[in-house]
């Protein structure tokens, strides 16, 4: 079983000289730390406002909180509508991620373990709809909630997200579910089970980890999702948070420490998934790319 | 070709507790074909590794030509390597592959190309060089693994498991191209394989290991006839020796119910005897034992049958000829052929006789 | 036992059984809500999106126009800018992203110390909403007190702050940097998923081949690494051909149209101006729809694998 040692890069015997080595390793290091700052800077930096009032800021943008006013939260919750947006941010992110975990692992698990003459044709025109500018769809979209009274309202948002997300959905969970050994589904057959029961207790059960990931990267690209909610909520009880906070640019003159705050909340929710999530959401976010 | 020194090499890996290779004392001379044997995990391919300078040397010394190379670059030792996934390079044809080496140690293209050339001739490959790995069957891209070595011309051939991932047809043809290609080329060989047809029929000599230590050195047949310890006499051969618990009393070794005419001389009172199942015969006068017919496995060109001697838990296997006259359930005397019989000690396994 | 035949396995493990006793049934159930959604929400907003773009299509009624507004669309100045723009950003950007977050990715490969924190603290921009991102860097941009200008006045490079989205010759390459800027982290992540799962057997020959570093990446790595450097293009492509959020929160597509894309356009003659016809938009989304695909094709073309690299 040595094999196993194997799967990490090796070190080999090396005979370079010392200081190379020190010089090489301390460049890299200045460069990591550099783009580590890059990368990380600006939200570290928005954190430490959302604590300062925007007096304080206007003195000094770059300062470290001297006190820190966790009560603007509290504020930008309760008097700046942000508890709205969250709230509908959530019922419309959470119904459409449930939806589409439920429809989109249906049509999943048929196109991965059925065999008939249209299964790869159909999975073409689903899968293919991801290369779609949203363009080309939301006139249209916009159109069509409106004829049918769906217009501005949170069960319309939530399902336009459902048919954005679905493409990406079915293709994530597909590669999955046809991996699962087809033992399993004879020996389920055989046991006499339905197709539908097959279904509930052989296919999800065992793709739960595939489930896990979309749930995951659907929540978190459609809790940032700006462009369809823009052309379609107009009200303001009805924005999500990404509208919400967008408002808030043109509305309060700049009033940057609540705008701050307001971004802290759109972002903590995210950076809590990914702290627990990480692993499972950058394989997710990242599945497909790799060839 | 050189020869290969390894002094006490050790290597320990950060995190194990115990070392992957402990103390390996090795000698391989001018032109050796050295086997390293054993079961998985007991460090011959770590051991391989360290020689070829893909792993570090925890302790000990490793010279080539009498030369210290523990912290020569892998690239500089003058070696080359046949891994047992062939190693190629997916994205280049087999041409480049053989002359990738080469390339990146500034050969004269003129020189590369004859080199190459003559190699894809030996080794049967003139009609692929422009084909890619993907493009290959496994005895192929194998025979591609070795071309790209052999165009090297190094002074030591090392070789990680190269027929595991073959079939078994080819695997037997592969190890016939070996020995040729060893007897022509005449150049220094350690193979790693934890197949012991492969060790007995290529190795000039065979070094046995186990967890990392080395077990016993030797010539095949050497190896085979005068194993050092139960582990050596149940690894090679196949079925393998058969072990069996006995205790002296007076001038009898009694196993089970048996008992065997063996002088008693300056050993432990509880041995363990060993023979193997071709040292055995059904019938012949003289039986030592009788034993119960358990089952039949006809071979075809021979037959292995496994007896129940009463008083014993283990199962013995016997090699017979071609058809054996024995069924299932019948009791029939066993003769021993004591002169290749072994004697262990149950303490340490370590051969008495 | 030569009278067993294996049973052949099928384009995937356990494909399941015979075509003549599928259960028609039970697939059609599957389909059903997927294709419902999709049909619904997507295809017949094309078709309709289509419709639209050879009709003038006011509030209450729809007039038959023909060819119309594309003919109109050959002459619109302000679309032919908005592609330009959005075609440059779609050329800079995978460029600049794909190779920044390939040289990260190296750095990474290398086993500096720390690559396991590295990994995730370098991917967070990917996660944040382009609104988020958006608001940051307007800040950043900021003139007066943003990081941008305050950054070089610091280290005494003063003469050179900008009005980085307010001049109009700067204001989309200060956009392409920001989606850079959000982008590199996740296409470090994908190459370095790939570099790891090279066969490390394959570096351990080319070791022994005399490569360096630099040799084995140049010769071994990035080669076998080809296809998912492709995709990473691809991908960064369709992203900046449909941009519209980050757009929005900084410029509204200004100043003076320098960051109008396709989309921004769009919205604006859709939903923002009071021409209230949505036929016209509509034909830009004709047209931007068979641009995409039309550029998607010609890059995967462009960069096919000739063979496979199985390894």
């Amino acid at each position: 079983m040595g094999r196993l040692l194997r799967s990490r890069p090796f070190e080999p015997a090396t005979a370079r000289s010392f200081p190379t080595q020190m010089l090489k390793r301390v460049a890299l290091f200045a460069i990591v730390a550099l783009y580590t700052a890059f990368a990380a800077g600006p939200f570290v930096w928005v954190a430490t406002m959302s604590v300062r009032t925007t007096s304080e800021i206007s003195l000094d943008h770059y300062a470290w909180p001297a006190k820190w006013h966790w009560e603007k939260f509290a504020q930008a919750w309760f008097n700046s509508n942000y508890n709205v947006y969250f709230e509908n941010s959530l019922l419309v992110v959470a119904s459409a991620v449930a939806v589409l975990t439920v429809v989109g692992s249906m049509a999943a698990h048929c196109f991965a373990r059925y065999r008939f003459p249209a299964n790869r044709v159909l999975y073409f025109v689903i899968f293919s709809t991801i290369i779609f500018p949203p363009q080309i769809t939301i006139i249209a979209l916009f159109q069509i909630l409106v004829q049918y009274g769906l217009y501005d309202s949170l069960v319309g948002l939530a399902l336009v997200y459902v048919a954005v997300q679905l493409p990406l959905t079915v293709y994530v969970l597909e590669s999955f579910f046809a991996r699962i050994p087809g033992d399993l589904f004879d020996a389920a057959r055989i046991d006499g089970y339905s197709e539908w029961l097959i279904f509930w207790k052989v296919s999800l059960p065992i793709a739960l980890p595939a489930i896990a990931t979309a749930v995951i990267l659907n929540t978190i690209l459609l809790w940032n999702e700006f462009l369809y909610a823009v052309v379609l909520i107009t009200d303001e009880s009805r924005r999500t948070l990404p509208l919400g906070i967008q408002r808030f640019m043109g509305d309060q003159l700049e009033d940057v420490g609540m705008i701050a705050t307001g971004l802290m909340i759109a972002i903590v929710p995210v950076v809590l998934i990914y702290m627990f999530f990480s692993e499972k959401l950058i394989q997710g976010m990242t599945a497909g790319a790799v060839k | 070709m050189a020869k290969v020194s390894l002094r006490r090499l050790s290597k320990r890996f950060p995190s194990a507790s115990a070392p992957a290779v402990d103390a390996v004392d090795l000698d391989v001379a001018h032109g050796e074909f050295m086997v390293l044997l054993g079961p998985s995990g007991c460090g011959k391919s770590t051991t391989l590794r360290m020689i070829a300078g893909l792993e570090s040397i925890t302790a000990g010394e490793l010279a080539i030509d009498g030369q210290r190379v523990n912290d020569v670059p892998a690239k500089d030792r003058d070696i080359a390597m046949v891994f047992q996934s062939y190693a190629l390079y997916p994205h280049m044809t087999v041409f480049d592959n053989l002359a990738f080496g080469l390339r990146r140690r500034n050969f004269r293209s003129t020189e590369i190309e004859r080199r190459v050339r003559d190699v894809a001739d030996t080794l049967g490959l003139s009609a692929l060089l422009a084909r890619k790995p993907y493009a290959l069957s496994g005895g192929q891209r194998q025979r591609v693994a070795l071309g790209r070595a052999i165009v090297r011309d190094p002074k030591v051939f090392l070789f990680d498991e190269p027929l595991s991932n073959l079939d078994a047809a080819l695997r037997v043809g592969m190890r016939g191209e070996l020995i040729k290609l060893h007897h022509r080329l005449g150049a220094t060989m350690i193979y790693v394989t934890h197949d012991q047809v492969e060790a007995m029929t290529m190795g000039d000599r065979i070094c046995i290991m186990n967890g990392g230590k080395v077990v016993q050195i030797g010539g095949p047949l050497d190896v085979y006839r005068d194993p050092v310890d139960t582990f050596v006499a149940g690894f090679l051969g196949s079925p393998p020796t058969n072990l069996l618990p006995g205790k002296f009393d007076a001038d009898r070794l009694v196993i089970g119910d048996n008992g065997l005419p063996i002088e008693r001389r300056d050993v432990p009172e509880n041995v363990i005897f060993g023979i193997r199942p071709e040292d055995v015969t059904i019938g012949g006068d003289g039986a030592h034992a009788r034993g119960e017919v358990l089952a039949v496995e006809p071979l075809g060109a021979e037959t292995i049958v496994r007896f129940r001697l009463s008083g014993v838990v283990q199962d013995v296997l016997v090699r017979g000829p071609r058809t054996v006259a024995a069924r299932v359930g019948e009791s029939v005397p066993l003769t021993f052929d004591l002169r290749s019989a072994h004697l262990f000690d149950p303490a340490t396994l370590h051969r008495i006789v | 036992m030569a009278s067993l035949v294996s049973r052949p396995t099928g384009v995937r493990a356990g494909a399941a059984t015979r075509v003549d006793r599928q259960p028609w049934s039970a697939i059609v159930l599957f389909l059903l809500p997927a294709f419902t959604v999709y049909t619904a929400l997507t295809a017949y907003p094309v078709l309709r999106t289509l419709w639209n773009s050879v009709h003038t299509v006011l509030p209450h009624s729809a007039r038959f126009a023909g060819i119309a507004n594309y003919a109109a669309l050959v002459h619109d100045d302000i679309f032919w800018r908005s592609v330009r723009n959005t075609f440059i950003w779609s050329c800079v950007s995978p460029v600049a992203e794909v190779s920044i977050g390939l040289l990260l990715a190296l750095a990474l490969y290398a086993r500096i110390p720390g690559r396991r924190f590295l990994r995730i603290a370098w991917f967070t921009p990917v996660l944040m909403s382009y609104v988020v991102v958006g608001i940051i860097w307007v800040w950043i941009y900021n003139y007066d007190w943003g990081a941008a200008n305050a950054i070089l006045r610091a280290i005494g490079l003063g003469r050179y702050v900008q009005a980085w989205i307010g001049d109009p010759r700067i204001a989309l390459p200060s956009l392409i940097f920001v989606t850079t800027w959000m982008w590199t982290g996740f296409n470090m992540v994908v190459l370095l998923a790939a570099m790891h799962s090279l066969p490390s057997e394959v570096l351990e020959a080319a070791e022994l081949d005399n490569c360096g570093w630099t040799a084995k990446l140049w010769h071994v790595v990035i080669p076998l690494i080809r296809p998912t450097i492709l995709n990473l293009v691809v991908l960064s492509f369709i992203g900046k051909m449909k941009i519209f959020d980050l757009v929005w929160i900084t410029t509204k597509g200004g100043p003076l149209w320098s960051t109008e894309t396709v989309s921004t356009y769009l919205y604006k003659r859709a939903f923002e101006w009071s021409t209230f016809d949505l036929g016209y938009p509509s034909t830009i989304a004709a047209v931007w729809f068979v641009i995409v695909l039309a550029g998607v094709f010609a890059l995967t073309w462009l960069f096919r694998q000739r063979e496979r690299l199985e390894f």
